[in-house]
């Protein structure tokens, strides 16, 4: 008993200093950094006019435009595109490279042009996308799925190559028929696989989200990084690189968990 | 006897490589055959509706005429050498940069634990928002661009880097030291072959995504690259030169792509 809660007290012990204590002292460090390039800023008069970027100012912005519901409504507007564009990746990127996993020829005949596309820079469908939507909140829903479907495609194909061939006999000979299969042995064999695809294609859809909202639309993080570039409220712009880079960083954490709880494979 | 099998095996052998070669470029060819055959059927039907009809240039054919010009009149070596200068150094820096801070942090556990969420935090801020910044920190355009290509691909290559180190067994230290080597030698005799690997699927990783930030990046301030060819000619409104520039973006990305696969192949000491 003494042992055990001896044995529990030195892990509640790392647990605090591993989870806790060295991702607060790791921040306060960059927000160190940050105030240090602040204090430059204001030193030096030839670029006293950029101090908004520094520390303070930034932080005294935050909870008037956090009130004024100016944060919460880019980032609805992000959001939305942002899950929608996902979603729409998933659901066409799965069955796809359930296809390539499957079946070689479909993997060889595609391979050449899936290629292609997947190093067409996302951005440069701009233009044609844009005449193709009537809306540009569709274009950047095109965008961001564009982007996204290559990692959930390939992810999805290595993982189902990966599943042990004799699984699928054993499951014909129980007498599954091709839904139960890709019920019951396919989509548990390769949900590991298909949410490390997913973490790639959020990262990516949220490199492309921010320059898609540059142009055209006037809501959304990007609209917000350009508008305060624009009306020079400097301390506006770092406020809303700091939201960009805490929601990416809390999307990016969900979708970790995700990926180490349907992993079955050891210490991955 | 005993020969003349082996020679028959041999050949046997030659000829399925050249079978599957051929499979290959069979299927290869069947693959961009069908899409092209897609790409030719959406030109037809923007030219068939007269709504559409303005933006037939965008079919194959328009657009294969279009590309003696646009190679005769140097607008696409331009912008491939003005994107491939700014993505050259880019990705040179996020390498530089990036690999000793992967082996700081697969060596040293502190110096891990640390940086972990803040790098986290840094690596998900996508990288065009820093653009305002950049451009006001960097005299030029060229830099802010290149700041913005470097920020993008740093992070892969240092975690990749990391990770690669982490794989790594401890007893090899141990023996290195004992046969007296160095940590000049451990880095360079142990440390680097062992991750190259690693550190290349990292830099394939990079490259996707400075390949997917510089053509926004071109977008804005400066008047070369390919980002800025397709700005071009959409204001000017020459389909043809837009879709044969957005098949350059595609077919050099393919190219760096395939070399950097190939390079991985190359340095994996992991079984096939």
């Amino acid at each position: 008993m003494i042992e055990n809660a001896q044995e529990s007290e030195s892990f509640v012990k790392t647990w605090l200093i591993d989870r806790i204590a060295y991702p607060v002292v790791g921040f306060a460090i960059l927000i160190g950094l940050w105030a240090i390039g602040g204090w430059f800023l204001e030193a030096n008069p030839a670029t006293s006019s950029f101090v908004k970027f520094g520390l303070v100012p930034t932080l005294k912005v935050v909870p008037g435009l956090i009130e004024s519901g100016y944060v919460a409504e880019h980032v609805i507007a992000s959001g939305y595109r942002l899950l929608i564009g996902l979603f729409l990746a998933i659901l066409i990127g799965v069955p796809i490279g359930i296809a390539l996993g499957l079946s070689k020829i479909t993997e060889q005949v595609t391979n050449e042009p899936f290629q292609l596309l997947r190093m067409v820079s996302p951005l440069s469908w701009m233009p044609i996308v844009v005449f193709v939507f009537p809306k540009w909140d569709q274009a950047i829903i095109f965008l961001i799925a564009v982007a996204a479907i290559w990692p959930v495609i390939y992810a999805t194909a290595a993982g189902l190559k990966k599943v042990d061939p004799a699984w699928f006999k054993v499951s014909r000979n129980l007498g599954a028929n091709f839904y139960k299969m890709l019920a019951q042995v396919i989509f548990p064999a390769i949900a590991f696989d298909i949410f490390t695809g997913i973490r790639l294609a959020l990262g990516i859809a949220w490199v492309v989200l921010v320059p898609a909202e540059l142009l055209g639309v006037s809501s959304g993080l990007g609209y917000a990084i350009k508008d305060a570039r624009e009306t020079m409220a400097y301390d506006h712009l770092t406020a809303m690189v700091v939201v960009i880079g805490i929601i990416g960083f809390t999307l990016d954490t969900i979708v970790g968990v995700l990926v180490k709880k349907y992993s079955w494979q050891k210490d991955v | 006897m005993a020969a003349e099998i082996s020679t028959t095996q041999t050949s046997s052998a030659a000829v399925d490589v050249i079978v599957m070669v051929l499979r290959r470029l069979v299927f290869s060819a069947l693959g961009l055959g069908i899409l092209f055959a897609l790409w030719w059927f959406g030109g037809w039907l923007l030219e068939s509706n007269p709504a559409t009809m303005s933006f037939a240039d965008f079919g194959p054919f328009p657009t294969i005429d279009a590309v003696p010009y646009m190679v005769q009149s140097g607008t696409l070596f331009d912008a491939s050498q003005a994107s491939g200068y700014r993505l050259a150094v880019g990705l040179l820096l996020a390498i530089a940069t990036g690999i000793p801070v992967g082996i700081l942090m697969g060596r040293s556990n502190v110096f891990r634990k640390l940086s972990n969420t803040p790098f986290q935090f840094l690596r998900m801020v996508s990288p065009l928002s820093w653009e305002p910044i950049a451009v006001i920190a960097m005299p030029t355009w060229d830099q802010a661009i290149i700041f913005l290509i470097s920020m993008a691909a740093v992070w892969p290559v240092a975690f990749a880097t990391a990770a690669g180190l982490a794989k790594l067994d401890r007893a090899w230290f141990k023996v290195a030291r004992n046969l007296g080597a160095s940590w000049w030698d451990i880095l360079k005799e142990i440390i680097l072959p062992a991750i190259a690997f690693d550190v290349m699927t990292g830099i394939r990783l990079a490259l996707g995504v400075a390949w997917i930030v510089i053509v926004p990046a071109e977008f804005l301030g400066i008047t070369s690259g390919l980002g800025y060819t397709i700005q071009d000619s959409r204001e000017n409104l020459m389909y043809a030169d837009l879709a044969v520039t957005i098949l350059t973006i595609g077919i050099i990305g393919f190219l760096m792509d395939g070399i950097c696969q190939a390079l991985i192949k190359r340095f994996s000491w992991h079984r096939n």
